[in-house]
């Protein structure tokens, strides 16, 4: 195993291990704290792109359009440097709530569009038959429209979440210490850019392995009878 | 107020101009080397040519598995670091490739998936004409597969354009690197600054997305005109 020391030196890793394993625990909680947060601001998002009055569906319509036509790293420096003017509270906040009010900002527009579209595949006649029998708004949502957009949200939900935990690489860049800064840390003090960024390369590709597996099983899970409606 | 914000915007125009030039030049070199690559590997891909195929799935995987800023570190960092001549590139050029190898893997699923979509009775009856596998398609496959990959590649699009501000990252002078020095010059606008910035993104890319939702609605409603 020698001549591996050469080109990959996994001792120099594992003096960094501990450092690895801050990164990566930091990634995961601003990943899944966002995800959490955009779940429900998309919620949100889709309420309100769905709705047929105007004064709450334009501004929401146009927050969805800056959001996909701005590049994610200057989203993030508006809220880094935007937010503490806004909200006073933030300006004591640490790098970690700036990035994930950021990621969550950004990740809600895409999720609400997601669940928007969940929500209109379910067929009108499942609305009409529910509207037949007499349910009202709230019974034909809880009973019959949201548990067949569901399935029909579940798996792209989980392809935004697998694009959601590579968006937080980014927040290295606002002094967060996720995965990415533990490689870029590495390399500035020992400067071996093999350890440092194939590590972690290696490491996204595990967390990406664990959702591909997630999103098989789900779609198989969902195949089953009683989900997807005909007609 | 107002116009020392007009003030700033004047003088740093044609500086963020310079920037401005340097994101549409980088975005366009990675639609088109990244759409040959990808056209390249979703082609082959979607014959299930043995090997090949297995090959770039997880040539796709791994691009699509990790984050775009961890990729241009390893363009950036790693690979000049391999003592191979023609790899020791400098920071432009491996941001350049970085971009278009990037955009290469999205390409490829698209091309696959638009591929895969034409009704098999086209290449049936291709074959009962006696057309070879490339006559197929070249003639009958490609030409309407072309058709159905405009909408994913207008979002395709708009996502390298907004990927080319990472860019910055290593130094590359484009937009978001631009409003990143103008900061220097105007350290107490910082927020006016990177609105700015954001402003100039959205009018390269929300025309974009307007033709991908365009052309989504178009593709959409031909496809229902199919009767196979």
């Amino acid at each position: 195993m020698t001549w591996l020391l050469d080109y990959y030196n996994y001792r120099i890793v594992a003096q960094y291990l501990g450092r690895f394993a801050e990164g990566l625990s930091n990634t995961l909680t601003a990943a899944g704290v966002s995800l959490i947060l955009s779940l429900l601001l998309g919620t949100l998002v889709a309420l309100a792109l769905l709705s047929s009055r105007a004064i709450l569906r334009k501004p929401i319509e146009g927050y969805v359009a800056f959001i996909r036509a701005t590049p994610l790293l200057v989203q993030i420096y508006l809220v880094y440097y935007g937010l503490p003017a806004l909200l006073p509270i933030a300006k004591s906040w640490n790098d970690m709530y700036f990035g994930i009010a950021a990621l969550t900002l950004n990740s809600a527009p895409y999720m609400g569009e997601i669940i928007r579209a969940g929500i209109e595949s379910v067929p009108r006649g499942q609305i009409e038959g529910a509207k037949a029998v007499g349910m009202n708004y709230g019974q034909r949502m809880r009973y019959v429209v949201l548990p067949q957009a569901f399935a029909n949200t579940l798996p792209p939900l989980i392809g935004q979440t697998a694009v959601l935990i590579k968006d937080t690489s980014l927040l290295s860049i606002i002094t967060v210490f996720e995965f990415t800064s533990a490689g870029i840390l590495l390399n500035s003090e020992r400067v071996r850019p093999n350890e440092s960024f194939l590590t972690i390369a290696l490491g996204y590709l595990l967390i990406y392995l664990v959702i591909l597996l997630l999103s098989r099983g789900v779609k198989q899970w969902l195949a089953g009878p009683a989900w997807n409606a005909q007609g | 107020m107002l116009e020392r914000y007009w003030s700033i915007t004047s003088s740093l125009l044609p500086f963020l101009w310079q920037g401005f030039l340097e994101t549409l030049y980088v975005s366009l070199v990675a639609i088109i080397a990244g759409s040959l690559i990808g056209a390249l590997i979703g082609l082959v891909r979607s014959q299930r040519v043995p090997v090949l195929t297995s090959i770039f799935g997880l040539y796709i995987h791994i691009l699509r598995g990790t984050p775009f800023l961890v990729q241009l570190y390893v363009f950036y960092f790693v690979l000049p670091n391999t003592g191979i001549s023609w790899l020791s590139w400098d920071s432009r050029t491996a941001a350049f490739v970085a971009l278009s190898v990037y955009t290469s893997s999205y390409v490829a699923e698209i091309v696959k998936g638009a591929v895969e979509a034409v009704p098999r009775g086209q290449s049936e009856a291709a074959t009962a004409l006696g057309m070879t596998r490339l006559q197929r398609l070249w003639y009958v496959i490609i030409p309407q597969a072309l058709k159905l990959t405009v909408p994913p590649m207008s979002g395709v699009y708009v996502m390298i354009i907004k990927s080319t501000a990472i860019l910055s990252v290593v130094g590359i002078s484009e937009l978001t690197r631009q409003g990143e020095v103008s900061i220097l010059r105007f350290p107490r606008d910082v927020l006016f600054i990177y609105g700015l910035i954001a402003f100039i993104y959205f009018l390269y890319c929300y025309p974009v997305l307007r033709f991908a939702r365009w052309a989504e609605r178009r593709v959409g409603a031909a496809r229902t005109v199919d009767l196979d």
